[in-house]
């Protein structure tokens, strides 16, 4: 009870910081097609405007994998909302919850992910609601 | 659930900022007219505002109280055209209705946008437009301002300085007869405002900036700001409302108590606007706020991903029928 408490608390001050927009979220992104992913972390950008990360995505038929490329706010949201440039590692498994890109690359920007080994679950920095 | 979240925060944030600070001396600067009434949150009496500081000889302290953090917390404010304000300071009428409307329903209400949505020129028939700059703005509305100069980490010029989120600090230098204003976000940028009481340039003198050339002077405890010398590259604000080199912004900046900043913005371009409008809104000060580092350029790969009205990419080869985009070498 305590826990899930905190939990609350921890929401409510990381919706509460502002997103980071930095270019036009509906001229890249589709909020009418939402997806949650689950794949290994190959990369991670952890760069100004936005930092990109990287998961392989295995396909539950035909196991053939793919690399996405993922989108969030930039470093000094996410700082502001309690991830540090470790908070995600290459190797980690995570579970991704966001919009797809417009132009049918395997791309999207990531609004929550959620950290498979503890559980963690971190709010992204996204733009999508800001236009 | 964010969106509600951010409304709990909100009413608790203007339960917090909607005590009664004394007036601003000096000028009449109508700065606690558009705040909602005290207790709205529900609960006991707000707590009461903290007073405007000051520095040694008296004038309003824009910044800082020496020995403590602090940073103005700039709101992200999307469409200017839902914040007009008529010469009382407060909303105009017709607006706060269109306001309320696009709050309930218009997207980005819930996350700090302005609701509105995208309605183009006709949704804003407050806004003074001219025929070319109205058509301008329909076509940014049309394509979710895809070509917004902000998206290139171009700066933003005018009063989308105070409407680009990212904290920002007012730092006064009356030895030196000057102010800095320095933004975390906003490319990372530095405005210099001269106060030795200089006329900006004139004719070839005046090179036409991002933004602009600065002279300030207090009007009481109001800092007035005249820009002129804009360049045309930059918008008035994110969902795309056009401006000319004939752009002239007359800012006031007050500090009507410790943890507000009322920031009113007239814009007078009869390049793009039949004639001159006002806009306003409040900057919460964020008490434990500090600016990190901000580079823009970095890693901006909606660059390699942007692509033109006719799918090509604006920056990088052609692509061939069917071609994805492969973004900045990451893959």
């Amino acid at each position: 009870m305590t826990r899930h408490l905190a939990a609350g608390l921890v929401m409510l001050f990381l919706t509460a910081v502002p997103a980071a927009p930095h270019h036009s979220f509906a001229a890249e992104f589709d909020a009418s097609k939402p997806f949650k992913l689950t794949g290994v972390v190959t990369k991670v950008e952890w760069q100004n405007p936005h930092t990109w990360f990287y998961i392989d995505v295995a396909d539950e038929k035909s196991d053939k994998v793919t690399n996405w490329a993922m989108e969030m706010g930039s470093p000094n949201g996410l700082m502001r909302a309690g991830w540090t440039r470790n908070t995600m590692k290459i190797g980690d498994k995570v579970t991704v919850e966001g919009s797809m890109a417009r132009d049918g690359s395997p791309t999207g920007n990531a609004r929550v992910v959620l950290l498979t080994e503890t559980g963690q679950r971190l709010f992204a920095a996204s733009s999508q609601n800001d236009n | 659930m964010r969106g509600m979240l951010l409304g709990v925060s909100a009413v608790i944030f203007i339960a917090a900022a909607a005590g009664n600070p004394r007036p601003p001396q000096g000028a009449s600067e109508p700065s606690q007219a558009a705040q909602p009434p005290a207790g709205r949150g529900g609960g006991g009496a707000p707590p009461p505002a903290l007073p405007t500081p000051r520095l040694p000889d008296g004038t309003v302290n824009l910044g800082r109280v020496p020995g403590e953090k602090g940073a103005w917390r700039v709101p992200y404010i999307t469409n200017m055209g839902m914040r007009l304000v008529g010469s009382d300071g407060q909303p105009l009428p017709e607006l706060r209705q269109a306001q309320a409307a696009g709050r309930a329903a218009g997207p980005g209400g819930a996350a700090g946008g302005d609701g509105g949505g995208r309605g183009g020129a006709k949704a804003e028939p407050w806004i003074p437009w001219m025929p070319w700059s109205a058509a301008v703005y329909d076509y940014n509305s049309r394509n979710n301002s895809k070509y917004d100069p902000e998206g290139y980490c171009l700066p933003p010029g005018g009063p989308r300085l105070m409407a680009t989120p990212y904290p920002m600090e007012i730092i006064q230098l009356p030895e030196s007869r000057r102010i800095i204003m320095i933004f975390e976000g906003a490319t990372h940028i530095w405005r210099e405002i001269y106060m030795d009481g200089r006329p900006h340039p004139n004719g070839e003198a005046l090179n036409p900036t991002y933004l602009g050339h600065s002279v300030g002077r207090w009007e009481g405890d109001t800092l007035v700001i005249d820009v002129v010398g804009f360049n045309e590259n930059s918008w008035l604000d994110y969902f795309g409302h056009p401006h000319t080199d004939k752009l002239h912004v007359v800012e006031r900046f007050s500090r009507p108590n410790k943890n507000t900043l009322r920031y009113e913005a007239t814009v007078n371009d009869p390049g793009a606007y039949t004639r001159p409008f006002t806009i306003a809104w409040d900057v919460p000060w964020e008490p434990n706020g500090e600016l990190q580092e901000y580079i823009c350029q970095e890693n901006n790969q909606f660059l390699y991903r942007l692509v033109d009205d006719f799918g090509q990419p604006i920056f990088g080869p052609r692509r061939q029928p069917g071609e994805l985009p492969t973004g900045a070498g990451a893959r």
